[in-house]
């Protein structure tokens, strides 16, 4: 294999290709970062200033122009709720399938098919659907309806759903089935061999799952274009019609985007190890 | 598939709540299907039924039957088949790309001796962040004046100066160029799972054998990653076809309509010109000719699922 008794010339020029990929994968993200501090003189000339002092101008802009507190917030209520909802459905029927198998296939392709309906054509129904039940008393009590946060929290649920329930199936299939055996010789429930066998074991992947629908819904943004004006705006749509409105002004642009970005680039530097792991352990083998 | 619980008697004491294998299976999947049949089922009728009939939306709304008239015309329109070239192109070019760099990129970090695991969190990041943002951020990156890639160019010492998003040659690569920076992380972030999770007893035995590399990655190394690789394809196959967010804050179609993919296109008939009835006519078609793909794609990947699922 290759990555055996690598000589020097070979591991030179390994980390040498390396150093070629991280740059280019990483400048359009340095600079969009370095952009956002710059002052405006430095932004807009040819050659590219690569010195310059940094300064939160661009930040204070853009924070006085929009309420950029208000859709991360929107954003991070919409995130959370529907991944918990996702992860919680999602794992019963994972291990159903995993099982199971239910419908031998069929089902599981089923559930794939929704995802090659092109997202442009589900938004338009959607939007009915939502200015429907958003004037009956029921949307309004639970917060469903056009630029309410519930709309979002629905879409993302649905679209997210397919792509958890297809990456937990195999992290199921791989906890030997002895050992629920076993478990039910103990006395344990169906139920409770669900919850305290089975789940345990998948939590790297269940674990792994969250972690991209958090991801995928913060960066979500033809639903929350559609659906949402002001009230639920989400941080997307935010920088987008920032942008729209103040085209050239890429010092405060730039700031608006790293406010959106930021947040997941931590996020993701954090955990990026149990992405992995959880993907090692399970998926992968599918 | 037998009952297990008819098979082992299981604790006496639980034997009389115990139900059929096939119930229990219907039990946990039922919360899910019922969102998931409910919230596609809803909009795939709403767009057969539109697709039947005359909905211009600035001319009276949505109309009577008109049988298929939407299809004959979305099939004559020579619109409609520019769109299905460049979202193929496209689609075909990123896809080789991505996989092939993505894989030599993993092959890559996995031989890695020393920070491995800092590279890997590093290349993954592009992968974090909104597509939508970093397509706004890139048109700056693509300025021709501003930008720092034609900088770069020139500083290379390269004398071309491309104009990325105005040329009519240059627009859809200047997309492809944006798929591939954020998705080709996605492609080696799995192929690297993989990789690192290969038994090791094979290449053992080969390295015993005396088998050259060459012969060990066609033999041993791919074959083994081939059901991974397949669903990483299958994935990007059917996200690139889909491709919108990019498209509309990089490029917006332009220049002229060169980038612009078919659900762009559908995006401008549905909420520019307001036309649902071509729009969902579209969509419907799109669906089919992707679902009848992906069914024989897919193919092998659910029998091996029903032969694990199956065995005990």
């Amino acid at each position: 294999m290759l990555q055996q008794r690598g000589s020097t010339p070979i591991e030179i020029l390994r980390y040498a290709i390396i150093a070629v990929i991280l740059t280019v994968s990483l400048f359009p993200i340095a600079w969009l970062i370095t952009t956002s501090f710059k002052p405006a003189d430095d932004i807009m000339v040819s050659p590219p200033r690569f010195v310059f002092k940094p300064t939160l101008d661009n930040y204070v802009y853009a924070l006085q122009k929009a309420n950029f507190a208000h859709f991360i917030e929107n954003t991070l209520y919409v995130a959370v709720v529907s991944t918990v909802i996702v992860i919680v459905l999602s794992s019963l029927a994972s291990y159903s399938f995993a099982r199971y198998n239910p419908g031998g296939g069929n089902i599981l392709f089923f559930i794939l098919t929704t995802k090659m309906f092109p997202a442009i054509a589900v938004v338009l129904p959607y939007f009915l659907i939502f200015k429907e039940i958003g004037d009956t008393a029921v949307g309004k009590a639970i917060g469903i309806g056009l630029d309410r946060q519930g709309a979002l929290i629905v879409s993302y649920t649905m679209f997210n759903l397919p792509f958890a329930i297809w990456l937990m199936v195999s992290f199921f299939q791989d906890i030997p089935r002895e050992l629920e055996d076993s478990a039910r010789l103990d006395g344990y429930n169906r139920l409770q061999v669900l919850w305290r066998v089975v789940l345990p074991l998948a939590a790297p992947g269940i674990a792994v799952t969250a972690i991209f629908c958090l991801l995928f819904s913060w960066n979500e943004f033809l639903f929350a274009y559609i659906l949402t004006r002001d009230a639920a705006r989400t941080i997307t749509v935010g920088v987008e019609s920032f942008f729209t409105l103040r085209g050239i002004l890429w010092g405060p642009v730039a700031a608006a985007a790293t406010i959106s970005v930021a947040p997941m680039l931590v996020f993701v530097l954090i955990l990026q190890r149990y992405m992995v792991r959880g993907l090692t352990f399970g998926a992968v083998r599918g | 598939m037998e009952s297990a619980a008819t098979k082992n008697p299981g604790p006496a004491t639980k034997a009389r709540r115990t139900m059929s294998d096939t119930w229990y299976s219907i039990l946990l999947i039922a919360p899910a299907m019922v969102i998931i049949l409910f919230f596609a089922l809803v909009p795939l009728f709403y767009a057969i039924d539109v697709s039947f009939r005359q909905a211009d939306l600035t001319m009276g709304g949505i109309q009577g039957f008109v049988g298929l008239r939407n299809y004959r015309e979305v099939l004559h329109e020579a619109y409609f088949w520019q769109s299905v070239r460049t979202t193929v192109v496209f689609t075909f070019f990123a896809i080789v790309i991505e996989m092939g760099l993505g894989i030599f990129v993993a092959f890559l970090i996995h031989g890695a001796t020393v920070g491995k695991g800092l590279i890997r969190s590093l290349v993954i990041l592009p992968l974090a962040t909104a597509p939508a943002v970093t397509g706004l951020f890139w048109r700056y990156l693509y300025d021709t004046q501003f930008g720092l890639y034609n900088y770069f160019l020139s500083v290379l010492g390269l004398p071309w100066q491309p104009n990325w998003l105005g040329d009519i040659k240059l627009g859809l690569w200047s997309v492809i160029i944006f798929d591939v920076w954020l998705w080709m992380p996605f492609v080696a972030l799995i192929a690297l799972a993989g990789l690192q999770s290969l038994p090791k007893e094979p290449f053992e035995a080969a390295e015993l054998d005396g088998a050259s590399s060459f012969r060990v990655l066609r033999t041993l190394t791919f074959p083994m990653l081939t059901p991974v690789l397949m669903l990483v394809f299958i994935l990007r196959t059917i996200d690139c076809l889909r491709l919108y967010d990019s498209v509309a804050t990089l490029t917006r179609g332009g220049p002229g309509s060169v980038t612009e993919t078919l659900t762009y296109y559908l995006y401008r008939q549905g909420l520019v010109f307001f036309r649902m009835d071509y729009a969902s006519t579209m969509a419907l078609l799109f669906m089919y000719a992707v679902i009848l793909a992906s069914g024989y794609a897919l193919r092998p990947l659910l029998a091996r699922l029903a032969m694990r699922a199956g065995q005990r």
